[in-house]
């Protein structure tokens, strides 16, 4: 008899262990997920896996384009602030980055990435090393700052609705690498997402 | 034995008699409003939180602390996209039991909308505009619950800044700015100057104010907010620029129209004023029918049925929560003008009706122009 309540009560703790799921708000207060994985405060917006989704297959798609595959030498990228036209306010940077450091990884040094964002930071310190102010003026060669063979860069548009029966919105992410000498659109990838939801009752 | 047992109490009598009493110190105020009310923030429950935080996040951008504003505003308000879920608040405010104000504060739709105006006004501060424009939109969003077709997405002043820095961004921006010129209601809308590089936000007088209504409390209604303000000038510069009022908050909030939590309060407000009339049915003629000896028996049934209906009627909370952000303003205004690099002394005066400047509310603001990004400044006239 005491056999038999010990493991009543042992199989109802297993089994209420064994429901407690990780990724519920009633679980752990916190719960590590992967960056592609939807978590349970999922929204409207753009999220962690969008980033990684399409960072990613833009990435794949730029590896994959006719002048990166068969460049001759390391073509130069620059990257350029993302154009947001949607409703959400973003990190424009976080995309091209994500982008970067994929085309990076899976390049095989193919592909040269300059940082043009430090510009000004890199302007002084060649300066500072042309007018002797520190080491290494003596191995530059007039401007040797890298121009682009070719330009990314993207815009984000949405089209977005709400009413009574919830908010739905659909956004379309494109990226482009452009030839800055002629503005030829050398390659473009596209990838979009729709999404729905509604508020609770009380809030609406 | 007995003198030293009665020295000894004595002692100890005299001893706790001088005991000075535990007065704590009197508590320090500061004079900075944002201190202060950081401080309500971390003494307000949790439910009200966010309220507390939109409030004080509107006071430091009006104080110019911006990086205040912006830690704030994040704090209370969801992200654009997020989706406002069912809680445990939620739950119990949809119970017969607890009122509305037990779930967390998000506000009404023209609360929510004007939390992201007041946060793309920080983005386009920090030179981000197309952030900004992301904002306004999401506050346009909020809009689109109104009841009525005509009510929907209609703030005037969110969709000309939406084409106006589309148009700054050398995008089209001539599709928002005829919807914002179609809500306008015959207020006339300058053009957009693409080369404007000062940016005024524009406010005047007190908002709405949310109180209940209805029967036992479960309706939503507005006192509306007031301003005598009807047109706002900007000089600066030798330039002189007379900005007229976009919108009315009072009207806003007052068009929303009848909310999905409506239902449920009125649910709650049927059980209560049932319980009510069983508890006033049942309660006097019990009482009547207990006194004589033959009807005892059905008077104490009554009475019963009557205690109960009154213990259900005054346990029900069908009350609509008024939680109010109460610093808004009534009116929104807007100019934008193209100033040279270098620092301007502006001068906004805040007209009536007849046209006359109220000399009370006269502002001096000091506009910092710069080379690579707008300048931004919001004036309020209160």
């Amino acid at each position: 008899m005491k056999n038999a309540s010990t493991a009543i009560v042992a199989t109802a703790l297993l089994g209420f262990v064994a429901c407690t799921n990780v990724n519920s708000p009633n679980g752990p207060s916190v719960t590590e997920l992967r960056p592609d994985e939807r978590g349970f405060v999922a929204g409207l917006g753009i999220e962690s896996q969008d980033l990684v989704t399409i960072s990613d297959k833009m990435a794949r798609g730029i590896l994959g384009a006719e002048p990166i595959a068969n460049a001759q030498g390391k073509p130069v990228i620059v990257l350029e602030p993302i154009n947001n036209d949607t409703r959400f306010p973003i990190d424009k940077d976080i995309f091209l980055t994500r982008i970067r450091v994929s085309l990076s990884g899976n390049a095989n040094g193919k592909i040269q990435f300059v940082a043009r964002e430090h510009i000004d930071k890199l302007e002084a310190e060649r300066d500072r090393k042309l007018a002797g102010q520190v080491t290494g003026g003596e191995k530059l060669q007039g401007n040797e700052f890298r121009g682009a063979d070719f330009i990314l860069t993207g815009t984000f548009k949405a089209i977005s609705s709400r009413g009574n029966a919830g908010a739905s919105d659909y956004v379309l992410y494109t990226f482009q690498l452009i030839d800055p000498d002629n503005s030829d659109i050398i390659w473009e990838g596209f990838h979009e997402i729709k999404k729905q939801g509604r508020d609770d009752v009380t809030y609406r | 034995m007995k003198f030293a047992t009665a020295s000894l109490l004595l002692l100890v009598l005299w001893m706790t008699a001088c005991q000075a009493p535990d007065i704590p110190p009197a508590r320090e105020y500061s004079d900075d409003l944002v201190v202060e009310g950081k401080r309500l923030i971390a003494q307000a429950p949790r439910q009200d939180k966010n309220l507390w935080r939109l409030r004080v996040g509107l006071i430091a951008l009006k104080q110019n602390q911006p990086a205040e504003a912006k830690a704030l505003f994040d704090a209370a308000m969801p992200s654009a996209g997020q989706i406002l879920q069912a809680d445990a608040s939620t739950r119990m405010a949809q119970s017969l039991f607890a009122p509305e104000n037990v779930k967390g504060f998000h506000g009404e739709p023209y609360e929510r909308a004007m939390g992201w105006f007041y946060r793309g006004l920080l983005y386009w501060i920090d030179g981000e505009p197309d952030n900004a424009r992301a904002c306004f939109r999401t506050a346009q969003l909020m809009d689109a619950l109104a009841e009525k077709q005509q009510y929907r997405a209609d703030w005037v002043l969110l969709d000309y800044l939406d084409g106006f820095i589309s148009t700054k961004l050398g995008q089209d921006g001539s599709t928002a700015l005829e919807r914002a010129r179609t809500h306008a209601d015959g207020t006339v809308l300058p053009d957009y100057n693409s080369k404007a590089n000062t940016i005024l936000f524009l406010q005047t007088g007190f908002g709405p104010v949310k109180k209940s209504g209805g029967d036992v409390g479960e309706a939503l209604v507005y006192d509306g907010g007031h301003s005598d303000v009807a047109r706002v000038r900007v000089t600066v510069a030798g330039q002189t620029v007379e900005a007229p009022i976009y919108d009315n908050l009072t009207t806003q909030a007052s068009t929303r129209g009848s909310r999905a939590m409506d239902l449920v309060l009125a649910r709650k407000a049927n059980v209560k004023k049932i319980g009510d009339t069983v508890g006033d049915v049942g309660t006097v003629p019990g009482v009547v029918l207990v006194e004589h000896d033959e009807t005892r028996d059905a008077g104490l049934a009554l009475l019963g049925v009557g205690l109960v209906g009154k213990f259900i009627g005054n346990s029900v909370e069908p009350r609509a929560d008024t939680r109010t952000w109460n610093n808004l303003p009534q009116h929104l205004s807007f100019a934008a003008l193209q100033l040279p690099v270098g620092e301007h002394t502006a001068t906004v005066e805040f007209l009536n009706a007849s046209g006359a400047a109220l000399p009370d509310r006269q502002k001096s603001v000091l506009l910092t122009v710069q080379a690579d990004r707008d300048t931004v400044v919001l004036v309020a006239d209160r």
